[in-house]
């Protein structure tokens, strides 16, 4: 015995077509025969039901109601295209106000108007300058500003610091007293 | 398919249109598509007034109400305004237009109204005759409310096919599946509709 035809063959032989094996089947089935027939009749039945026509006047109405909507509807924009932008307005936010966290501190590059340095006859520092200048002549050893004064002071033994702190005590003169 | 093939492969925009006028009614419509994917507005009145009664046509046998086919056509042309900049032409318009009416009628909640609305009196077609054709007789609002008490996909491939004529292919494009799953949901909506439509233990032909 012959397998029944299979569901979708049914619709296509009730639509008219189908394969000629499925047609022969349904030739020789009852029971396939009614299947078609039963789908063929649905289909009628569907095909016999209309859709009322609108007055023509209703697709100005409806062609008017489209246009109203677009021109009410505002632009829409994605998720995405709310958060790209406002991830990147944070992002400059955290830079700005979290930069100095992990930046280098800036150095004013400017100098303020008016000098804190005192006159130069009042300034106790230029007497140490002074000091430092003399040991360095004095058989202390080479002054190398390149090195800078922390190296010239490590360089020095125990009795050249002696004897620079006692210049530097009278002075720069008392070492020659 | 590409875009030449926009033209009308689906049986609402042929049946809509002269077959004289098919070309220039296909290059009309590129135009029109162009024209919309660059923001002018006016070009789409052209596609609206193309598909409209396909459109409507086609919620309204899904919602068996003139109000919600009238308020589902409407936005399915605002989603299609909305969506036609991402419009690449892989498939035709049309296809692509009833892919947003049928989501939109899928999405539909049609508990929002009673289902039953008829046409307002003042928007029955007045012309001599046209009511009778409006309404032949009770069986069709019947067999109408059997539709659309049909499950989603039953009831969306029995409209696109039976009353748009469409393919087996463009169905089963239209709903993202396939042509073997189209008549398989086809062969169930006519079972159902036979069944709700017939008394028990009659057979009609």
């Amino acid at each position: 015995m012959t397998a029944h035809v299979a569901d979708e063959s049914v619709v296509d032989l009730a639509l008219g077509g189908g394969s000629a094996q499925a047609r022969a089947h349904a030739g020789s089935c009852e029971t396939c025969a009614r299947r078609v027939q039963e789908a063929r009749a649905a289909l009628e039945l569907a095909r016999g039901a209309s859709v009322p026509e609108p007055s023509p006047l209703y697709w100005d109405a409806l062609r008017s109601g489209v246009s109203r909507r677009i021109a009410e509807d505002k632009p829409r924009t994605s998720g995405w295209a709310i958060l790209l932008p406002l991830s990147a307005a944070a992002a400059l936010v955290a830079v700005l106000w979290g930069g100095p966290a992990t930046r280098p501190p800036t150095v004013e590059p400017t100098l303020p108007g008016w000098s804190a340095l005192p006159a130069a006859e009042e300034d106790e520092g230029l007497r140490v300058l002074e000091g430092l200048a003399l040991a360095s002549g004095g058989g202390f050893g080479e002054w190398d500003e390149a090195s800078g004064l922390g190296a010239y002071l490590a360089g020095l033994t125990d009795d050249e610091t002696q004897a620079l702190a006692e210049r530097l005590r009278n002075g720069g003169r008392g070492g020659e007293s | 398919m590409t875009s030449s093939a926009i033209a009308f492969p689906l049986g609402l925009a042929s049946s809509a249109v002269p077959n004289g006028g098919a070309t220039l009614e296909r290059e009309a419509e590129r135009d029109a598509i162009a024209a919309c994917r660059r923001g002018e507005r006016e070009a789409f009145d052209v596609l609206v007034a193309r598909y409209q009664r396909s459109i409507y046509r086609l919620c309204y046998r899904y919602v068996n109400s003139h109000e919600d086919a009238n308020d589902l056509a409407q936005e399915v042309f605002l989603k299609a305004w909305r969506a036609i900049g991402r419009f690449r032409g892989d498939s035709a318009f049309s296809t692509w237009l009833y892919r947003i009416a049928v989501n939109a009628c899928l999405n539909f909640r049609a508990l929002r109204r009673p289902q039953t609305l008829e046409l307002p009196e003042t928007l029955l077609d007045p012309r001599p005759g046209a009511e009778a054709h409006v309404e032949r007789n009770d069986e069709a609002r019947e067999v109408r409310a059997a539709v659309s008490r049909l499950p989603d996909r039953q009831r969306a491939t029995l409209i696109l096919k039976i009353y748009h004529d469409l393919t087996h292919e463009e169905v089963a494009e239209i709903l993202g599946s396939t042509v073997g799953t189209v008549k398989a949901n086809l062969f169930h909506a006519l079972g159902n509709l036979r069944r709700q439509m017939t008394p028990a233990g009659e057979i009609r032909s």
